[in-house]
């Protein structure tokens, strides 16, 4: 009798060290996300979201950096490609030729391209896109707040971020990282319906 | 609020009064050991912390009788001429009898008699040694006054109200186990760190940075100053223990005379032991203390209440090293000298980490003020 | 800690005592063999690491690895604070530093050997507490032992004559030890031992004892779990400028595991001023003095604003999260003007302080969409510039006179391969340089390139603070741990476990009473007094006592009488 409780300790014993070792070194797995969010390490990953898991984009209303008023309501019922960049974002660079082309391209189709200049300022932003012929508007969002709401429905966690937006005001698609014009096209085949 | 200049050089003034005063005592300590009156203690006296052996077995278990004829606990260095220590009796006197002390036995004679007792230079020595904390302590009070905040925001208060701990806690040991023995020791240590804290370090006083400008400093820095200054006491009994245990041991490997005057004169080693762990138990929750406290205010400050931090790491080794002294007098084969080797290197990873790793290795608890 | 296999192990016992009744009984010296067996199987190899792993020795020894495993980690940077350092030493000793990075020198308090060493102590630690604990909950019910018959020989002790019988005075003695909080022991009412009292105290040692260590687990656990689910994140504020809690607006984050971006509280911040006050004349001048930042802040983005102010030691508290001001600076305001004409750029530019003191601070300004070519300008902002010797130096940490000096570079600034670069650093190997000799600059001046390349102007400076955004669940159980564990060790410390024993023994009128005590050999002193008090009341409480039927010797009186002393 005594041999078992004896046991039964030694047995507890080791659970709960078992138990406090497991903790401890799901803590050292754990505190290991570290994510540099000046920008995207140039790894895109595209995703399509599947009908019913579509969040609905917030509705935001801002200046643009030529200095207009801009409703976002204003663009439910067009398809919208919502680019999260800056102009400090190497990144962005690389996908902006790709974005100037593509909004060029899809303006016939109906299409709306719409920058977000986030933590930036107004002469270096035009500087960018007078740079790369980017001919659609930008608002500006020094501080964030329209990147926060849109993070709160898509985790967005660096530049460049684009998302698709369709015609009922919900995110379609998103591209986190550098957007190339294959993943554009296919990701707006989708949502518009038809090829471009 | 300004800083009171007249008050800061009242507080140097003190300080250097301290010292000499100090130094006067510890002079007058030595004397002790070279002229002073012979204690009764001998060789016979080295009283063995007896095993009860008797409570544990069964009734009746064969006494330890030869125990039993020590059982007029011999007298401590320091009883001079005292009465024969506490005898057995069956009568009408003091409750307490026939008991073999443990500790230092402080209860038979008042202080102040057996300060007489001892002899011209004790009386002189302790004289000198309670005047001189009263000039320490006087430094540190008026600092504080001059500054209008804790005086321990720079490494020169600091190890200025350190020591001030450290002689006013071994003042009361020296007082209360009649361990005058051992002021040479820690008044010299103390002495000398004072000395080379007012030639190296000097600091006069002056504002603190915005990051100590906190009430976590009379918490955390507080408990700091308290905790190392009891440390410094339990160091330098560590070493006397030390030193102490290699004479003995070379007495029996017959590598050095039996009988050394100024060995006589000290507490046995069991004592010196058990005064030692005291001291360090004393400490060590107040260090664990002003971990926390520091922890608490790191947060405040810097936003996270541990991130390993030279200085931080430095306390914490320091913790795990005093942890491992009071493990160690629970193991086997690591009582008596390696546990003092142990709470030794505790001492000196704590101070490594005041001076050597808060003034040449960047943190963020770089707050020595040292140029 | 002692050895699960001797649960009869008296824990009032001193080890080095055991030995005197029973040489082999020693945990540690046990531990210390092999087993001696020939067929051993895997289940007694375990259990005897097991039992290795949960002694004291080992413990000990864990505890030196676990503080000079801690050692390299003060004295080599450390990736997770100061990544700048490491690399810094990469470079600075080439040959070492990869063996020093293999052996996770660089990250020491996130390395596995670290782990282990942390890990192996905890499972000790477990290992000895949990099985103490059900032998403190068994013991609960134990009485003390036997009184030995020969109390004198106790290390304190004490005796004298009373006037009541034996039994009666065993009797008085129950009652002055019970209302002392003795748990007591009687002889059985058919044994012949004499008349004693066996009584104990201080089983709340071993309460304390066990609580610090477990706490110790606690806060082990508290620290995990504020690791999984919390995070910190930092961000640079220029004045004037504003941020929200999102990745985006972030500079640096760190979740914990289990946090997703939707886990941040969605609070704004604008820094509307920071001033910094700096001692300007004594002893020690250029010394700051204070720091404060007036924030404007809204919880939520409909929210109201708030105005408050962040200062070193008073982080502001928003919706779960702590903001704390970590540092200052200052960022000079630049406009740059192409060869075109065109307005490239104008914004304040954060340059950092460097080591050389008084907030002389080091910036680039990338100018990536100039035409035709990218500018890059390096260059360094003194708040209170004084020329000496030909270099230039800052006296004062304010900015009491601030010029820049500049270098202009232009070329590819290697941005637009998108690979990501610091905005703190440029690199220049594709640029050429366009002025020969720093050019410096006070407010209002401006720099005409070589070649009609552009001009920049020194608009005027502002100054930035960087905050630090944490938010740790684990903080408050990791503090009510820490507390239960000071708790524990003062209680450990503070108590001692003693025993008083009590006997009495007849004589021609009364009774001989003897009082014996001891306390463990390593308590921390001041049973001297205890006892001195104890014998005391014992006594007086016999002197006061009536002796009931005098006359009448008990049996056990009678008994004792027959037996002698």
């Amino acid at each position: 009798m005594f041999k078992t409780k004896r046991r039964l300790v030694v047995l507890g014993a080791a659970v709960l060290a078992a138990a406090a070792l497991v903790i401890v070194l799901v803590a050292g797995w754990a505190g290991s996300g570290h994510r540099d969010v000046t920008d995207v390490d140039g790894n895109a990953s595209a995703v399509l979201y599947t009908a019913g898991h579509q969040p609905l984009a917030p509705d935001f209303t801002a200046t643009t950096l030529t200095g207009a008023k801009l409703n976002f309501a204003a663009y439910r019922g067009q398809v919208v490609v919502l680019n999260f960049w800056g102009s400090w974002c190497g990144p962005c660079r690389e996908e902006a030729p790709t974005l100037a082309v593509a909004a060029e391209q899809y303006k016939s189709a109906g299409v709306d391209f719409l920058g977000v200049d986030v933590r930036d300022t107004t002469a270096s932003a035009e500087a960018f896109t007078r740079n790369f012929g980017i001919t659609y508007p930008s608002v500006s969002d020094a501080g964030s707040v329209i990147t926060l709401d849109f993070t709160s429905v898509v985790p967005i966690a660096g530049t460049p971020t684009t998302l698709v937006i369709d015609r009922t005001g919900h995110i379609a698609g998103a591209v986190f990282g550098p957007t190339t014009m294959g993943e554009l096209t296919a990701m707006l085949a989708k949502v518009t319906g038809q090829a471009a | 609020m300004p800083v009171n200049l007249t008050l800061g050089h009242v507080s140097n003034d003190f300080l250097i009064a301290a010292l000499i005063i100090y130094s006067l005592a510890v002079v007058a300590f030595a004397g002790d050991f070279a002229f002073g009156r012979p204690r009764r203690a001998g060789a016979a006296a080295r009283v063995q912390d007896r095993e009860p052996a008797a409570a544990l077995a069964a009734v009746g278990a064969p006494g330890a009788t030869a125990a039993d004829s020590v059982a007029d606990g011999g007298t401590v260095p320091g009883d001079g001429d005292a009465p024969g220590g506490p005898a057995a009796s069956t009568g009408p006197p003091p409750p307490v009898s026939g008991s073999v002390p443990d500790s230092m036995p402080e209860l038979q004679v008042p202080a102040l008699r057996a300060i007489g007792q001892a002899g011209p230079w004790v009386r002189v020595a302790m004289a000198l040694s309670v005047a001189g904390v009263l000039a320490h302590t006087g430094a540190v009070v008026t600092r504080g006054l001059a500054v209008h905040r804790a005086p321990w925001g720079n490494m020169y208060e600091f190890v200025t109200a350190l020591t001030c701990v450290a002689a006013l806690f071994f003042l009361f040991v020296m007082i209360r186990y009649r361990a005058w023995a051992l002021g040479v020791f820690v008044l010299g240590a103390v002495v000398i760190t004072l000395g080379l804290t007012e030639t190296l370090i000097y600091t006069a006083a002056g504002q603190l940075v915005p990051a100590l400008q906190s009430y976590w400093l009379s918490i955390h820095v507080t408990a700091m100053t308290l905790s190392t200054g009891i440390f410094f006491v339990a160091a330098v009994l560590g070493g006397v223990y030390l030193a102490v245990d290699r004479y003995t041991r070379r007495v029996a490997a017959g590598r050095a005379r039996p009988g050394n005057a100024l060995v006589r004169r000290l507490p046995t080693i069991e004592q010196l032991d058990r005064l030692t762990y005291r001291t360090i138990v004393f400490g060590f929750p107040v260090w664990t203390f002003g971990v926390i406290a520091g922890a608490i205010w790191a947060d405040q400050a810097w936003g996270r209440y541990w991130g390993w931090d030279p200085v931080e790491t430095w306390a914490f080794i320091t913790w795990v090293l005093y942890a491992a002294f009071l493990h160690a007098r629970a193991t086997a084969g690591w009582r008596g000298r390696r546990a003092h080797y142990i709470q030794l290197l505790g001492f000196t990873s704590l101070m490594f980490n005041i001076l050597v790793v808060q003034v040449f290795i960047a943190g963020l608890h770089s707050y020595a003020g040292v140029s | 800690m002692t050895d699960v296999r001797a649960p009869h192990a008296d824990p009032l016992a001193d080890p080095q005592r055991d030995q005197l009744a029973d040489p082999l009984a020693d945990p540690d010296e046990q531990e210390a063999g092999r087993p001696a067996s020939a067929d051993f199987g895997l289940a007694d190899w375990a259990r005897w690491a097991w039992r290795q792993l949960t002694s004291m020795r080992i413990a000990l020894i864990l505890l030196f690895l676990l503080a000079l495993g801690s050692v390299p980690g003060s004295m080599l940077p450390q990736e997770g604070t100061n990544p700048a350092g490491v690399a810094q030493y990469f470079t600075s000793h080439p040959a070492l530093a990869p063996l020093l990075n293999h052996l996770g020198l660089f990250n020491v308090f996130g390395a596995p050997w670290f782990a282990a060493i942390y890990l192996l102590l905890f499972a000790s630690l477990v290992g000895c507490v949990v099985p103490r604990t059900f032998r403190l909950a068994g013991s609960a019910r134990t009485l003390p032992p036997r009184a030995p018959r020969y109390l004198t020989r106790l290390p304190r002790s004490a005796e004298y004559a009373s006037a009541l019988p034996p039994g009666q005075a065993a009797e008085v003695a129950a009652k002055v030890l019970a209302g002392r909080g003795f748990r007591l022991r009687r002889p059985a009412a058919d044994a012949a031992d004499g008349d004693w009292v066996s009584a104990e105290k201080g089983y709340l040692r071993e309460v304390g004892n066990l609580l610090f260590h477990l706490a110790l687990l606690g806060v082990l656990v508290s620290v995990a779990l504020g690791g999984l689910f919390g995070y910190k994140a930092d961000r640079l504020l220029i004045q004037g400028q504003s941020f929200a809690d999102t990745p985006i607006g972030l500079d640096e984050f760190y979740p914990g595991r289990f946090v997703t971006s939707n886990d941040l509280p969605p609070f704004s911040i604008t820094l509307d001023q920071f001033d910094a006050s700096y001692i300007a004349s004594g002893a020690q001048r250029g010394q700051p003095s204070a720091f404060d930042a007036q924030v404007s802040y809204t919880a939520t983005p409909a929210g109201p604003v708030r105005t408050d102010h962040i200062e070193v030691n008073k982080p502001l508290s928003v919706d779960g999260a702590k903001v704390y001001l970590i540092g200052h600076g200052y960022a000079p305001v630049f406009k740059v003007t192409d060869a075109r004409g065109q307005v490239v750029y104008d914004q304040a530019t954060p340059f950092i302080s460097g080591a050389s003191g008084n907030f002389l601070s080091e910036g680039v300004v990338k100018v990536t969409d100039a035409q035709p070519q990218q500018l890059g300008f390096s260059g360094i902002f003194v708040p209170t510039a004084v020329e000496v010797g030909g270099v230039l130096e800052s006296v004062f940490p304010a900015a009491d006179n601030p010029v820049v000096s500049l270098i202009a570079y232009a070329g590819n600034l290697g941005v637009n391969s998108g690979v990501p670069q610091s905005v703190y650093q440029m690199d220049t190997t594709g640029m050429q340089r366009l002025t020969a000799d720093p050019q410096v600059l006070a407010p209002g001046q401006s720099l005409k390139l070589p070649g009609g390349q552009g001009t920049i102007t020194f608009t005027g400076y502002q100054q930035w603070v960087s905050l630090a955004i944490t938010h740790d669940p684990g903080q408050l159980p990791a503090l009510i741990c820490g507390m239960a564990a000071l708790g524990g060790l003062l209680l450990s410390f503070m108590v001692r476990r003693r025993r008083v024993f009590v006997r009495a023994r007849a004589r021609e009128t009364g009774s001989t009473v003897q009082v014996g005590g001891l306390a463990r050999t390593d308590a921390s002193g001041g049973f001297e007094a205890e006892f001195a008090s104890l014998a005391a009341e014992l006594r007086s409480a016999h002197d006061q006592a009536v002796p009931s039927h005098p006359s009448a010797p008990s049996a056990h009186d009678q008994a004792i009488r027959h037996e002698g002393e």
